[in-house]
């Protein structure tokens, strides 16, 4: 099936919203989307965005049963670490179920892989859930490595109301 | 000590940060993995695309060698990141306080500073990630309320590396 990889512009954000939905329906996550697709509209194509969005797009004669075209994203961001410098870290990555085993996945990464490149990232970091089994090997085949296996890093994180509580007794300007 | 300074890092205070990043490398064993150089650190952090923010700690009462003002003994880097069920959140990339200075709750006002930063630009989580094996960091945090997403929701970090990321963008286009 020929398929094209293309930026996102604003207009996919309701697409891109109408995809992260259904991946977080697959991580059985759902109630947990608190996003709009004007969130994503603000947040990643304003003068300073927070994240970049790939997007994978068939002919109209392969549209989905309701009529879409676009069928799979990528969504990265730029990070940094202290000891190599710059990384690109993709957050998202999803094709919609009958569109799988087509190469969607691999060409949206690869777009990913190459933009890296060029913004002279050094790596590509992602994290994938533990029973994800079929991500791990996707992954796994491409050369990733599990760093919370191999040297024990956890993901911690402040949220909500213990984020407010220590944000309350922050020294004063 | 009874006193110090927080404040928002300048392209002057470089020098300082990768002192603190290479005693911090030390600490988790892993010295010999800092390629950054302060050049790196220049355009990286103060040049037209930032892609880290950092906040240093100063003793004002003990003056720096090289005439850069107070001494600089503690540092944050942070950036911006993005989940896409949520929106921003501020990644707190790492976090080090000399260890001369520790125990005096600097440490504690930086994470605090950190999270009013986060709240004030409108961001709903603070995330980072902590080795298994750092278990006085690991007190650090949960004593102040973080939660361990690895533990809890089975969360698994994955790098690829360069090479890696060549073999794959060069690969057959569509």
């Amino acid at each position: 099936m020929h398929f094209k990889v293309r930026a996102a512009a604003k207009e996919d954000c309701k697409d891109i919203s109408r995809m992260i939905m259904e991946l977080a329906v697959y991580e059985n996550m759902a109630d947990q989307v608190k996003t709009s697709h004007e969130d994503l509209e603000r947040d990643g194509f304003s003068p300073n965005p927070f994240y970049e969005c790939l997007i994978a797009e068939v002919p109209d004669e392969h549209k989905t049963k309701d009529g879409y075209t676009v069928v799979g994203y990528a969504l990265y961001f730029y990070t940094y670490s202290t000891w190599k410098g710059r990384s690109v870290y993709m957050e998202d990555l999803y094709v919609m179920p009958d569109f799988r085993g087509k190469g969607i996945g691999t060409g949206l990464m690869a777009k990913v892989a190459q933009v890296g490149v060029e913004k002279q990232c050094v790596r590509l970091q992602l994290s994938v859930l533990e029973w994800n089994k079929p991500s791990l090997d996707f992954y796994i085949a491409k050369g990733a490595e599990d760093l919370t296996a191999k040297e024990g890093w956890h993901f911690l994180r402040f949220h909500g109301q213990t984020l407010d509580t220590l944000a309350k007794e922050a020294p004063k300007d | 000590m009874d006193r110090f300074k927080l404040r928002k890092a300048e392209p002057k205070d470089v020098p300082d940060i990768l002192r603190l990043i290479k005693e911090l490398a030390k600490y988790e064993d892993m010295e010999d993995q800092v390629i950054l150089t302060e050049k790196d650190l220049l355009e990286d952090g103060f040049g037209d695309h930032p892609f880290y923010h950092c906040l240093v700690a100063e003793d004002p009462s003990e003056q720096s060698n090289n005439n850069n003002g107070p001494v600089v003994i503690g540092f944050a880097m942070y950036y911006f990141t993005y989940d896409p069920w949520i929106g921003k959140l501020l990644y707190l990339e790492d976090f080090f306080v000399m260890k001369e200075y520790r125990g005096f709750g600097i440490g504690s006002e930086i994470l605090k500073l950190l999270s009013h930063t986060a709240v004030k630009s409108r961001c709903s989580s603070m995330h980072f990630i902590v080795a298994e094996g750092n278990q006085a960091s690991i007190e650090f945090y949960k004593r102040r309320g973080a939660a361990d997403l690895s533990l809890e929701e089975g969360w698994r970090l994955f790098k690829i590396d360069k090479s890696s990321l060549l073999k794959m963008s060069s690969g057959p286009e569509e």
